[in-house]
């Protein structure tokens, strides 16, 4: 009997280990499940080049229908809405059952969501997905003064889109910087910068305390008691893993499904991956959970992997990005287990990154620069921490002198 | 094959072996690498965003763009990992008298 997979959720993780399995076993059954009726597409150009027109939503598409036909690979657009590990079982609202002898659980992650005491519910707009994309881009339009509430990647990289498309940007942050403690103070001034450069309001240390509809527009009431007029909304502060359909079942969760180095939950033949999976990572000695597009690329081939057989530890150290007006920021291991801090560089037409070490091995990386500047730096860093390489701060300090010189052959 | 299309870029002794130079011409852009086994010629640009190839990583037979990662390899083309999936256009080198040619059509 032929070996039944289902992939719940179709996303970029789903996809990605569809095809991983086929690559390593012709014969089973695949079926993605996903409850958007799109065939997986890339979501980080929804806050940029999809607001700015410059993307098309069939520019999006990771692989056409053709290419899930000629791998025979099962797309279906449904939403499961009930699991049970025991019997393997899956179901649908409209009763649909599946039964599978594997699963992936790639459901990603959902934006959180304010909590207002009146009835502002649907005036509020988020970014997760192309229809929330369309939406806005939509009623965008129409519209002149645009508030953000939260300075985090998402919604500075909406901050950047709509201010490029001319319009008035305020973003409300409430920590004392943008884009979290995870970026270094200093690359995220830098930005914050840029932000203000190009005609951006940002404002730090400040919580809503009440939105009030005024006519079409709407009065946002901060904790200093000073008001912001605006007539658009979006709220971008912070995401949770999808795990709710879970919830009451044996699935081992904490901040995501746990998962270990091969991708397995807590129940036999049932695995996760991408921003859903709180993963143990190897060369860190630690779970962690990630939502970036190279980990989630990167970790539903690994579980393709695991689910065909092939039995595979995952160690990609982490890399993510973000593009805000003409920069572009990156981000590699993590930076916050560290003893030392180096910095390279200190202008950003030239890029500014700075290294966070531990025993002299580089631990994790943050860059910042105009598009371009820092990406090869950052590439050769995630290389020397994987090769957990003593590193000449020397080199590292100085812009003058090449990193690749840094790497043994 | 026409003699005027082969362009000068420079000498062979511009680039370091696994790297790279950019060469704009007219008004386009090209990378000129050094390969172990000799040079090669690619656009200058991704083909997943506008962003200049001069500042990514030559690895072996690969150039990785600098902006998110995108891979190609150099000999061929062919984009080997996302998000670029549009392969790169290569032009033929030659080298001549320690100078470096390369035929744009
Ligand atoms: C606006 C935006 C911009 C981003 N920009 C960047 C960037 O610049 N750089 C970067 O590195 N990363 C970026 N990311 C992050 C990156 O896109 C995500 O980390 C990645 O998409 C995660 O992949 P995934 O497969 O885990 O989840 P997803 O791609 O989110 O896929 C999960 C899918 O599962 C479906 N699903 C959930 N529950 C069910 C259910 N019960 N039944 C059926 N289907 C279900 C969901 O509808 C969804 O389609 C961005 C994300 C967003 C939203
Ligand atoms: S611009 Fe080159 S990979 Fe995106």
């Amino acid at each position: 009997m032929k070996n039944k997979i289902i992939i719940l959720g179709g996303g970029q993780a789903g996809i990605y280990a569809a095809r991983e399995i086929r690559q390593n076993d012709p014969k089973s059954n695949i079926k993605i499940l996903g409850e958007e009726n799109l065939l997986p597409y890339e979501r980080p150009p929804l806050s940029k080049d999809f607001l700015l027109d410059k993307k098309k939503a069939e520019d999006l598409y990771f692989h056409s229908s053709d290419v899930l036909k000629n791998e025979n690979i099962e797309f279906e657009n449904i939403s499961i809405n009930k699991v049970d590990f025991e019997n393997k079982k899956l179901f649908a609202k409209n009763d649909n059952v599946y039964s599978y002898d594997s699963l992936l659980i790639s459901t990603g992650s959902e934006n959180k969501k304010l909590t207002l005491d009146n009835n502002l519910k649907n005036d509020i707009y988020y970014l997760r997905n192309l229809e929330e994309a369309k939406k806005i881009k939509e009623i965008v339009s129409s519209k002149n003064k645009i508030t953000i509430i939260g300075g985090g990647f998402i919604g500075l990289e909406i901050a950047s889109s709509l201010s490029q498309l001319q319009k008035k940007v305020t973003v409300i942050e409430i920590g004392n910087q943008l884009m979290g403690r995870i970026i270094p103070k200093q690359i995220a001034d830098l930005v914050q910068n840029t932000h203000i450069e190009h005609g951006n309001e940002i404002i730090l240390n400040k919580q809503i305390e009440k939105i009030t509809k005024k006519n079409d527009d709407y009065e946002i009431l901060l904790n200093d008691n000073s008001f912001i007029e605006t007539d658009f909304i979006i709220a971008g502060i912070g995401s949770t893993p999808t795990v709710k359909l879970f919830e009451n079942t044996n699935l081992k969760l904490d901040n995501g499904i746990v998962t270990n180095e091969f991708c397995e939950t807590s129940i036999k033949d049932v695995y996760a991956a991408g921003d859903v999976s709180n993963f143990y990572h190897p060369f860190y000695e630690r779970n962690m959970r990630l939502e970036s597009y190279q980990h989630a690329q990167n970790h539903g081939i690994c579980a393709g992997k695991n689910i065909a057989g092939v039995k595979t530890e995952y160690t990609s150290i982490p890399w993510m990005w973000s593009d805000q007006f003409n920069l572009n920021l990156q981000l590699t291991g993590i930076c916050d287990e560290y003893d030392e801090i180096i910095e390279r560089g200190n202008d950003i037409n030239n890029g500014v990154i700075y290294f966070f070490l531990k025993n002299n091995k580089i631990r994790g990386a943050c860059g910042v620069g105009i598009i371009g500047k820092v990406g090869r730096d950052i590439r050769i860093t995630s290389k020397l921490t994987e090769k957990d390489t003593i590193v000449d701060k020397q080199i590292l300090s100085d812009q003058n002198l090449k990193l690749n010189k840094l790497i043994q052959k | 094959m026409s003699e005027e299309n082969w362009i000068e870029v420079g000498s062979t002794d511009s680039i370091e072996e696994e790297d790279l130079i950019r060469f704009d011409h007219q008004d386009k852009t090209f990378c000129v690498y050094k390969l172990t086994d000799g040079f090669y010629a690619t656009d200058g640009i991704c083909t997943h965003e506008a962003v200049h190839l001069e500042d990514g990583l030559v690895m072996d037979d690969e150039i990785e763009c600098p902006m998110h990662q995108g891979i190609f390899n150099i000999k061929s083309g062919e984009a080997l990992s996302p998000p670029a999936c549009e392969d790169l256009k290569t032009y033929p080198v030659k080298v001549d008298n320690d100078k470096i040619f390369i035929k744009i059509d």
